[in-house]
């Protein structure tokens, strides 16, 4: 089986020759611009929060497009490609390597006129529109762990693991059971949290390969303690959760190398509606996932700010995500990582 | 030439037996088997009149399907700092950890067709000896797995054989056993997950091929004095051996390349090597090293494909 | 070598009777042809007699021994099917020597009964090929190779020549009756063929509807025959009114055919010529039409000639 974006990607790099016969269009208003985007609910939310007042206000109509991983990024800068001007959903890490490797030019703040946001979402090449988090969850029937030592000890807490089989996923949570305090968490000492993996790894039943899975294992009770998405387990009464020393990363929106500039003008104007408050409200009424504006508690329903990653009060709890660091190191861990992996 | 039309289709059947000389002549037209050219009796090779037509089609096989894999190959030689480099490879083999998990697909992989091949072969045989209409719903039911997603079957999976599941919950029930048995989240899962996907793939061509064996030559072998054992392995098997071989190597080569159900029902305990490419292409994207693994997979399967060659001519032509 | 008895076999699907209480024996070293039209049952009977099928009524002994429920293995018979049923994925001379292999016998010795037996069937030197590098005709001889060379008790023959065209058919007839005859084997061969039938049988069992219509030898079925059904297939038949009111059969070629003298009037309505003979459709005023075969001496009647044809009375065989 060949994974679907892998295919995709291929398929995108065997285009160059047919792009550049295309003739590019020389009028300097866009009547249409194409942005990548995570897909499935999300693209309800985005087109509802964003795409609407955008194309009220401008008539510029906008299609989606999904899945939005960074390997089709690259292949479609490298085959040449002109259609799609923004890319969404890129995590921190990745938002870096697509600057490292030239696929992202860096945003025109001035044009974009953003309402305000965190420090952390407003990057020179990335737009940071949506707060996502990794929490530690457990099935409601076994006790509740406090912290990720709790976590990590299967004699208090007995049950079966599950964790993410991504380095960048496992490898904080593990140093943080140490008992390494959160704002000394980088330099990840990786030694120390791939020796607490080594003794844990025993009582890890499965590592995950996919966002659903952590989730659906646990309503099935194959695992008793798992890593998930926050939003995809908060609200479920057979599951317990806790924000408590999660894990926050910004998605970021970013602009596609080779796309037109025209595009681009259009594509900043969309940017201004995403960072609007109220737009930012309607998006996370579809899909619970908070934008980058300080003042969102306000647009949104009181009685459900518990339940968003990146509220007030839910922020505050969690760590960010450090992009720099796996930026620079994480091609070697993940060698690392596969023989942890394979036993050796 | 009195029956020559005869042997004519007779071996026109035998080409059709192997699906590797349909391939062979798309790869290799110099050959002179495949449909581009027609080898006449004097062994003097002639282009099919026509032949322009196909042009527009070899072209688009040329930019679809083989420049991506001349470009994906040239990816491990060329870096935009340097130009041409053999970096990539010297990682590969510097640090072999991915070679291993190589090996270790390889592995899995083989165990897995061997475990269909033992139950697709005695599958496909039951399925030839039923009635019509049995037959019919037989073969349903072997290809309905076709039309499910991947990902649901591999969930399915789950529900049936799962910690909490079916089959574990009937065995506590009736006592058989005391904590619930650990059929997935290991390579037992990987093996099971993969087998079921397999499976059609391997039962149709041989159902196909068994299908295809005259009935009058069992009888011919037994009115002979051939006991059972003596028809199935001189007759019947080697007939059925040349659509087991193209099976067995199809679903082999096919395994190497598996991603979500290993994933999934090997609980990610079971490092496969499409993981591992994902991760390379869409995590880090370091394209070079995810080529060079790719071109070293790539030569792993043509061996296989090679070895299949052999073996495929030494049986066929004496 | 051995005979073979059939009592009473019958092969019943539901109400319909395939092969009906069929009786026969085969004596050492016979020749017996089964013909019928297609759909008579001779091939069911085949296969019951080879073991492929079993009967739902009756016996069958060979050698004295009783067969009937035996399997296709047991029963030491040599089966040559219209088809061939050659392994393609063996050489003639394996496929010759198969029957040798699961009977225990290998070596020299098997090679050396393979090859007289390919000798035998003039294919020596063509061993080595596969059925698909032979035509037809070498197909068939091996097949037949290959169903003598155990020296089976019986030879079962099921259409062997049927895909051959007559030319080959003609010589490949002889070669199979002196092989035949030299190896003395008992054989049964089923044909639709009734010119082959009555070329190579000792005796001739014509089958109509599963059942069984008469068993004699060619001339005595071709001459006496016993009813209409078996006057009609085997060869070529003139049915005229006797004065005891039954039906009387003459052949074609007893009839006399003059321009003058004694005798019916007729008109020639065709007249073919074969060669060595001249076959008329005549026209007769009280017999209505009439085939009549005469030799070719200097001259033929014409279409639309009036003639006169006549018989002796003992050409005409009265039939039941």
């Amino acid at each position: 089986m060949i994974n679907r974006r892998r295919l995709l990607g291929m398929a995108a790099v065997g285009v160059p020759a047919i792009s550049i016969l295309r003739t590019r269009s020389a009028s300097a208003q866009a009547k249409e611009i194409r942005v990548a985007e995570d897909g499935g609910v999300a693209t309800k939310a985005f087109q509802s929060g964003f795409v609407e007042p955008f194309t009220k206000k401008t008539g510029v109509k906008v299609t989606l497009e999904s899945p939005n991983p960074l390997g089709k990024l690259r292949a479609m800068v490298e085959a040449g490609q002109t259609g799609t001007v923004l890319y969404t959903g890129l995590g921190s890490v990745n938002m870096l390597a697509a600057k490292r490797l030239g696929l992202i030019d860096p945003i025109d703040w001035g044009a974009v006129d953003p309402a305000p946001m965190y420090p952390e979402a407003k990057k020179d090449y990335g737009f940071g529109h949506q707060y996502f988090s990794t929490v530690m969850a457990w099935n409601a029937v076994v006790k509740a762990p406090k912290s990720w030592a709790d976590f990590f000890d299967a004699k208090a807490f007995p049950g079966k693991r599950a964790l993410v089989d991504l380095p960048q996923y496992s490898l904080p949570f593990a140093l943080l059971a140490t008992g390494v305090p959160v704002d000394k968490l980088y330099p990840l000492d990786v030694n120390a949290a791939f020796k607490k993996l080594r003794e844990f790894k025993s009582h890890v039943s499965v590592w995950t390969a996919t966002t659903p899975q952590g989730p659906q294992l646990l309503r099935d009770n194959e695992v008793q303690y798992a890593v998930c998405s926050g939003s995809r387990v908060v609200g479920d009464p057979a599951l317990g959760m806790t924000w408590d020393h999660g894990r926050l990363d910004v998605g970021y929106a970013c602009i596609v190398k080779t796309s037109k500039p025209e595009d681009r003008v259009a594509a900043y104007k969309l940017l201004h509606e995403m960072s609007l408050p109220e737009n930012q409200a309607r998006y996370a009424e579809i899909f619970p996932v908070t934008g980058p504006n300080p003042d969102l508690d306000q647009y949104l329903p009181k009685d459900k700010l518990s339940t968003y990653p990146a509220s007030k009060q839910n922020k505050a709890v969690q760590w960010l995500e450090n992009p720099q660091w796996w930026n620079e190191n994480g091609e070697a861990i993940n060698k690392k990582w596969q023989e942890f992996k394979l036993g050796l | 030439m009195l029956a020559g039309s005869r042997s004519d289709s007779l071996k026109d059947s035998s080409l059709g037996v192997s699906p590797s000389t349909v391939h062979q002549a798309v790869a290799s037209p110099s050959c002179g088997e495949g449909a581009l050219l027609v080898t006449r009796s004097s062994g003097y090779h002639f282009i099919v009149p026509g032949f322009g037509f196909l042009i527009p089609l070899l072209l688009l096989m040329v930019v679809v399907f083989d420049a991506p894999i001349v470009y994906m190959l040239a990816l491990a030689f060329w870096d935009k700092a340097q130009g041409f480099t053999l970096g990539y490879y010297g990682d590969v083999f510097e640090a072999p950890v991915y070679l291993r998990v190589l090996a270790n697909t390889v592995r899995i992989s083989v165990v897995a067709t061997i475990v269909s091949v033992i139950i697709g072969y005695p599958l496909a045989h039951w399925i030839r000896g039923l009635g019509r209409r049995a037959k019919m719903v037989a073969l349903a039911l072997v290809v309905l797995p076709f039309w499910v997603s991947v990902l649901v079957r591999t969930y399915a999976w789950i529900v049936l054989l799962g910690n909490d599941g079916l089959v574990n919950r009937a065995l506590q029930w009736l006592g058989l056993v005391q904590a619930p048995v650990s059929f997935l989240y290991n390579e037992l899962g990987v093996t099971i997950g993969m087998t079921n996907v397999l499976l059609p793939l391997l039962v149709l061509p041989l159902y196909a091929a068994m299908a295809r064996v005259d009935d009058r030559l069992l009888q011919a072998a037994a009115s002979l004095g051939a006991p059972p054992s003596t028809i199935f392995w001189k007759v019947y098997f080697p007939l059925t051996l040349p659509s087991l071989a193209a099976g067995t190597l199809l679903a082999l080569i096919l395994c190497l390349g598996f991603y979500i159900t290993p994933a999934i029902l090997g609980g990610g305990r079971v490092p496969m090597i499409s993981n591992v490419l994902d991760t390379l292409i869409n995590v880090y994207p370091n394209w070079g090293q995810a080529s060079a693994i790719s071109t070293i997979l790539l030569v792993v399967t043509l061996l296989i494909f090679a070895i299949y060659r052999r073996i495929d001519q030494t049986t066929s032509t004496k | 070598m051995s005979d073979i008895r059939l009592e009473g076999i019958s092969k019943r699907y539901g109400d319909f009777a395939a092969v009906d209480k069929i009786d026969l024996a085969v004596s050492q070293g016979e020749f017996v042809t089964i013909v019928g039209p297609s759909g008579s049952g001779k091939t069911s009977l085949l296969s019951l007699i080879a073991g492929l099928q079993q009967p739902t009524a009756g016996r069958i002994l060979i050698g004295g021994r009783d067969v009937t429920n035996a399997a296709p293995q047991a029963r030491n018979i040599g089966l040559v099917f219209q088809s061939y049923a050659l392994f393609p994925h063996m050489t003639a001379i394996e496929n010759v020597l198969f029957p040798l292999g699961v009977r225990g016998i290998s070596g020299s010795q098997a090679r050396d009964r393979a090859l007289e037996a390919l000798r035998l069937v003039q294919l020596e030197g063509l061993g080595d090929r596969r059925p698909s590098q032979l035509s037809g005709g070498q197909q068939q001889r091996v097949a037949l190779a290959r169903a003598v060379v155990f020296k089976p008790d019986i030879l079962l023959l099921d259409e062997p020549l049927g895909a051959l065209d007559r030319k080959l058919r003609e010589q490949l007839q002889i070669q199979l009756k002196e092989l035949q005859r030299a190896l003395g084997v008992t054989t049964i061969l089923v044909t639709h063929d009734q010119e082959e039938a009555l070329l190579l049988s000792d005796r001739i069992m014509v089958l109509d509807k599963g059942c069984p219509q008469q068993v004699a030898t060619p001339a005595e079925s071709y001459l006496r025959p016993v009813n209409r059904f078996v006057a009609e297939f085997l060869g070529s038949a003139n049915f005229v009114g006797l004065s005891d009111g039954r039906c009387g059969l003459l052949r074609p070629e007893r009839v006399r055919v003059a321009s003058n003298g004694e005798g019916k009037a007729a008109r020639v309505v065709e007249a073919i010529y074969l060669g060595q003979a001249v076959r008329y459709h005549l026209e007769t005023d009280d017999l209505g039409s009439l085939l009549a075969i005469a030799p070719f001496l200097d001259k033929a009647f014409a279409k639309g000639e009036c003639v006169v044809v006549s018989w002796d009375a003992a050409d005409l065989w009265p039939l039941a």
